[in-house]
């Protein structure tokens, strides 16, 4: 039995003991050239010229390549070709690569590109929500619009209405790798990329049209990222074609990978945002009637702006049932850094927003949100253990989404007691309000938030996978599939569930590399998806070789266990029945592919069934807020999330605690910055805080919730890289209640929740 | 990096001499100055070291006094105890890479609006002590990165009288951890000096209304009155004017607390 087992992450000592091999440690060819971008250090205007002399003449330089050099200049967008790898006349923000310079060091490079001058007629600069509404500055046309019913009845006859809105900052992924890649020209003009990307794929598929040749000229290898988080999905294409197009001119390999400066300047972040809202209510704060304005600030190119801010959309609900809701989602283009994928996805923003109505109706009600939340779940699904209180069933259903998806498996009225259960919700609810009464400067908080997450990607399409898997005549396995792995266990899990398939130990499979050549036309590792789309693949290839096997025995109750095949009464060596099997000129390698079932989504309309499933998950945070100055500290956090029946309980618990942590880092610390020119001032540790191990919270309890996935996924476990990230929430909301307890007023707290903000909150709410 | 020579003299006389060279520069602990030469925001010719120089290493102490060279570690610094409030501060400079290589002299030198020795020094009424004279620190700190030393003079050593009391509370920037608000707060038979780093425009300063509340009675609660004025005070992407203004006080009351 190797799924189910809590067994480390497969390279977890190599990651320790530096082995493990990153793009930037792989041995180089000799005659390596190394690429340095210069940036434009104007948000927006026309650039006139280059001036490269001086450059050109630095040492070490091999080669100096402008919009001027390059034609047709290739194109890095994952959507909609609006991505020039250079600037070809319109700067459209400050940082955007203006030329590269091929050198025969990263050091010399990075010289040269300082020695760049560029001529640049300034123009003026669309950066905030404000001037791109003012410019009608977007992309998709306008505005999008979902909605149910019309909420404007609703919130006339309500017997309370609200109005607010939140802000949310951006955040930089900061991946402890940077951004690389490396390009070794083949014969023939082929090319091999070996590239920290989530999306082998898209980088084989961009870099085959940069240098005008068949995909099957190019093949892209991943071995591991050092985190992604999503900032490698479309964000590798750019290095990845610059090597490609040097190495096919200059005939030499071609190594490149942003200074942390750079990555930070040149490359997308997650969406800010500002979700205002209208809302009707009860007395019991059951929401009758929702409007929702989101303003999602995507920077100067699509990218993945689309399904991020669609994203946001279909999670302005949560975990509640909304009778009469209205999302109008205009997604902004400014001069700055194209906004893109980052763990949740859209998600996040989406959540926050009804997460903050929530707040601001069990503040107007002097109620408790918990309470709030709980008369606006969405109904328990039927069986759920512990079943859910007993309904009136003359009620109408709450049960579906506003886009028209049954929610079929809800849990998060059995989860959140269980929740509230194990973290002893009611006597510390008690004890922080005691402590509030008592103490005059420092103030505590809770905040319990839900997390329901829609698992599957919602371009239906890119819910497929492939893998390939031999078995050599040793009886070891080589396991290959389409996905990524970025530190969070892909690759362990999948080898747990050929392992399994087998009935083999872990030592007998090899993982190996993702490979454009082996596996094709993968999906980006994204949407929480790894697993549950590659896990599937590998069992198909896995029982296809299994099935060759059963049949040449002859035994249809042939089975694989304990490193044994039982068949006919007989049980002999796994490893001695496949070279017997190999003799007997059975097939023993394999491909798998697999398509998620039962999805469907018309974008248009805004109504089908987007999602496979839905991941769920709850947090109760503690904090202490000194009312003096805005410093605060995470006292404990509880967790309990639904993964499902789980792969490997280690790593989900690694995840669960990882996206935590990332989550409180986007909504209380991490800030980023831009100044009126349209500079980024945060670019670099020393200005840009992510959470340490010393910022999570000092009493940290995980729980997985028991219960197995009711669709049929790989061996019923739930997909776990990115619901954890939103419980994160329960930071924020726990810093506004201990805000909340300094005076009257809600604390229309906006995030990231900074000691400055906090403070200016506290002041508010006492004014 | 570019070619420029080291010379790594043994005496404060060989230093002095090495300095009077063309485009010379000391180098103490190098934590500021090396990433500051890799910049190109300076390129002198030679670089005068001035770890080997034994006169400008240690602590010693006689009677009140306390006597730190100009070239002892931070690191040195935290680990001595006889200025209870100056070691505390010592040690909640940088990380210890840093606290092991840079030097008193070299922040002095250095005087980096949100560093924390120069709190320190101006609080403590420290005597800056150079090859050629001695600076009083109220005569010392004359600005953002300005300091009173002339061009090639060398800080051989710091004079601190020990105070009654004295405590640092260092409100600290969460990225680099450096001050956004630092306060040094010293008592003396002759009255409470107050100094405040990371907050002001003009660099280090004394809070001479808080220092006048503070001789009076010695406790948090005499600054209640008080208020900084926002008008000097640095705004930038880490914190507003308002905000450092408002946390002076803040922290000028912690480091009462804690001292007393
Ligand atoms: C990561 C990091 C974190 C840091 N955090 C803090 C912090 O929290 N608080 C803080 O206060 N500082 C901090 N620092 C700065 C640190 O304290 C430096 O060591 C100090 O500012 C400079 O000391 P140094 O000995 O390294 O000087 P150097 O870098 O060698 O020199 C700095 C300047 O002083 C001159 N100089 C050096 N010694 C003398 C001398 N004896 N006489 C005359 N001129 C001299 C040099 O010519 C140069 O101009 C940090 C530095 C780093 C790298």
């Amino acid at each position: 039995m190797s799924v189910a087992k809590p067994l480390p992450h497969d390279a977890a000592a190599l990651h320790v003991t530096g082995a493990a091999r990153y793009v930037d440690d792989i041995p180089t060819p000799k005659g390596t050239l190394h690429i340095a971008f210069a940036l434009s250090d104007v948000a927006h205007g026309r650039l006139n010229g280059l001036d490269l002399t001086a450059a050109r003449a630095a040492q070490g330089v091999h080669g100096v390549w402008s919009g001027d050099d390059i034609s047709p200049m290739p194109d890095c967008s994952p959507s909609v070709h609006d991505e020039p790898l250079l600037c070809t006349g319109e700067v459209q923000f400050l940082g955007m690569p203006l030329c590269m310079i091929v050198a025969d060091s990263h050091l010399n490079a990075r010289r040269a590109a300082a020695l760049v001058r560029a001529d640049i007629t300034p123009a003026q600069a669309i950066l905030s929500i404000e001037d791109a509404m003012a410019a009608k500055s977007w992309f998709d046309g306008g505005p999008r619009v979902y909605a149910r019913g019309d909420p404007d009845p609703a919130l006339k006859a309500a017997p309370h209405r609200l109005t607010g809105a939140i802000e949310m900052g951006a955040q930089e992924h900061f991946y402890l790798e940077g951004q690389a890649a490396l390009a070794l020209p083949q014969e023939g003009g082929d090319m091999v990329v070996h590239s920290s990307t989530q999306h082998p794929t898209e980088v084989q598929h961009k870099v085959a049209h940069a240098l005008g040749v068949p995909m099957h000229a190019v093949r892209v290898e991943v071995r591991r990222m050092g985190g992604g988080f999503g900032g490698k999905e479309s964000q590798a294409n750019a290095l990845a074609i610059a090597c490609a197009i040097a190495a096919a001119r200059t005939g030499r390999p071609c190594k490149m990978r942003y200074d942390r400066d750079d990555d930070f300047m040149v490359t997308g972040k997650r969406h800010d945002a500002r979700v205002a809202y209208e809302v009707g209510f009860d007395d019991d704060g059951r929401l009758l009637g929702v409007r929702f304005t989101h303003f999602v600030r995507c920077g100067w190119a699509q990218d993945l702006s689309l399904p991020v801010a669609d994203r946001a959309m279909l999670h302005a609900d949560n975990a509640y049932f909304l009778p009469a809701v209205e999302i109008t989602s205009y997604r902004l283009r400014t001069h700055t850094q194209s906004a893109t994928a980052f763990r949740g996805f859209g998600g996040p923003q989406g959540m926050l927003g009804i997460e903050r109505v929530i707040e601001h109706v069990a503040h107007h009600l002097a109620r408790d949100p918990l309470a709030v939340r709980r008369v606006n779940f969405y109904d328990e699904a039927g069986g759920a253990s512990p079943p859910g209180p007993p309904r009136d069933i003359s009620e109408p259903k709450r049960n579906t989404t506003h886009y028209g998806q049954e929610v079929s498996d809800f849990c998060l009225g059995g989860l959140v007691a269980d929740l509230e259960d194990r973290a002893g919700y009611g006597a510390r609810r008690e004890a922080v309000d005691a402590w509030n009464a008592r103490e005059p400067i420092l103030k505590r908080g809770l905040g319990l938030t839900p997390v329901k997450f829609g698992i599957s990607f919602t371009l239906t399409h890119l819910n497929q996978a492939g893998a390939l898997v031999h078995v050599y005549q040793d009886g070891s396995v080589h396991l290959n599939h389409g996905g990524t792995e970025m530190g969070q266990g892909l690759f362990q899990k999948v080898a747990q569930v050929a392992a399994h398939r087998f009935g083999v130990g872990l030592e007998a499979i090899k993982i190996t590399a993702t490979d454009t050549g082996k596996v094709p036309n993968t999906s980006a590792t994204a949407a929480s998806s790894g697993s549950d789309l590659n896990g599937m693949a590998v069992q198909v290839a896995c029982d296809k070789i299994k099935a060759a096997i059963v049949d040449w025995l002859g035994d249809p109750q042939a089975r694989f266990v304990d490193g044994m095949v039982i068949a006919k009464g007989e049980a002999r060596p796994f490893a001695e029945v496949v070279n017997a099997a190999y003799q007997a000129r059975v097939p023993l390698s394999a491909t798998g592919f697999y398509k998620t079932p039962d999805i469907a989504w018309d974008r248009d309309k805004g109504q089908g069934r987007p999602f496979y499933y839905f991941a769920y998950g709850a947090a109760l945070t503690e904090v202490v807020v000194d009312t003096l100055t805005g410093e605060n500290r995470i006292l404990r956090t509880d967790i309990v999330h639904d993964v499902g029946a789980s792969l490997n309980p280690a790593l989900d618990v690694g995840q669960i605690e990882g996206g935590f942590v990332q989550g409180a880092g986007w909504l209380t610390m991490e800030e980023l910055v831009w100044d009126d020119a349209g500079r980024l001032r945060t670019h670099a540790p020393s200005t840009y805080k992510i959470p340490a191990a010393s910022d999570r919270p000092a009493e940290f309890n995980v729980h997985l919730w028991d219960g197995a996935n009711r669709e049929d996924t790989v061996y019923r476990s739930k997909a776990v890289g990115e619901p954890p990230f939103m419980l994160g929430m329960s930071a924020l909301m726990a810093l506004s209640d201990a805000v909340a307890a300094c005076g009257d007023r809600f604390p229309a707290l906006d995030a990231p929740a900074t000691p400055e903000r906090l403070l200016a909150a506290i002041e508010a709410v006492r004014a | 990096m570019y070619n420029f020579d080291v010379v790594t003299p043994n005496t404060i006389a060989e230093a002095a001499a090495a300095m009077a060279g063309d485009e010379a520069q000391a180098l103490g602990g190098g934590q500021t100055l090396i990433p500051t030469l890799k910049q190109r925001l300076a390129s002198p010719n030679t670089l005068v070291s001035l770890s080997g120089v034994s006169e400008m290493q240690g602590i010693t102490k006689s009677g009140d006094t306390l006597r730190i060279g100009g070239a002892t570690t931070h690191h040195a610094v935290a680990s001595d105890g006889s200025y209870p409030g100056l070691s505390g501060l010592a040690g909640q400079i940088g990380d210890p890479a840093v606290r092991n290589r840079g030097t008193i002299g070299g922040s002095l030198a250095n005087n980096d609006p949100a560093a924390c020795y120069p709190a320190a020094a101006l609080a403590s009424g420290a005597t800056i002590i150079t090859n050629t004279r001695e600076i009083a620190a109220d005569d010392y700190f004359q600005g953002m990165f300005e300091t009173a030393l002339e061009e090639g003079e060398i800080i051989t050593a710091v004079s601190f009288p020990i105070p009654q009391a004295a405590n640092y509370q260092k409100f600290v920037q969460p990225a680099s951890r450096f001050a956004l608000v630092g306060v040094f707060v010293a008592k003396y038979a002759s009255g409470v000096r107050v100094a405040v780093t990371g907050a002001s425009n003009d660099g280090v300063f004394r809070w001479t209304e808080a220092e006048e509340a503070l001789s009076r009675d010695f406790s948090a609660a005499a600054l209640e009155g008080l208020s900084v004025s926002e008008d000097d005070m640095i705004s930038d992407l880490h914190g507003t004017a308002r905000y450092r203004a408002h946390l002076i006080k803040v922290v000028t009351a912690r480091a009462v607390t804690a001292a007393s």
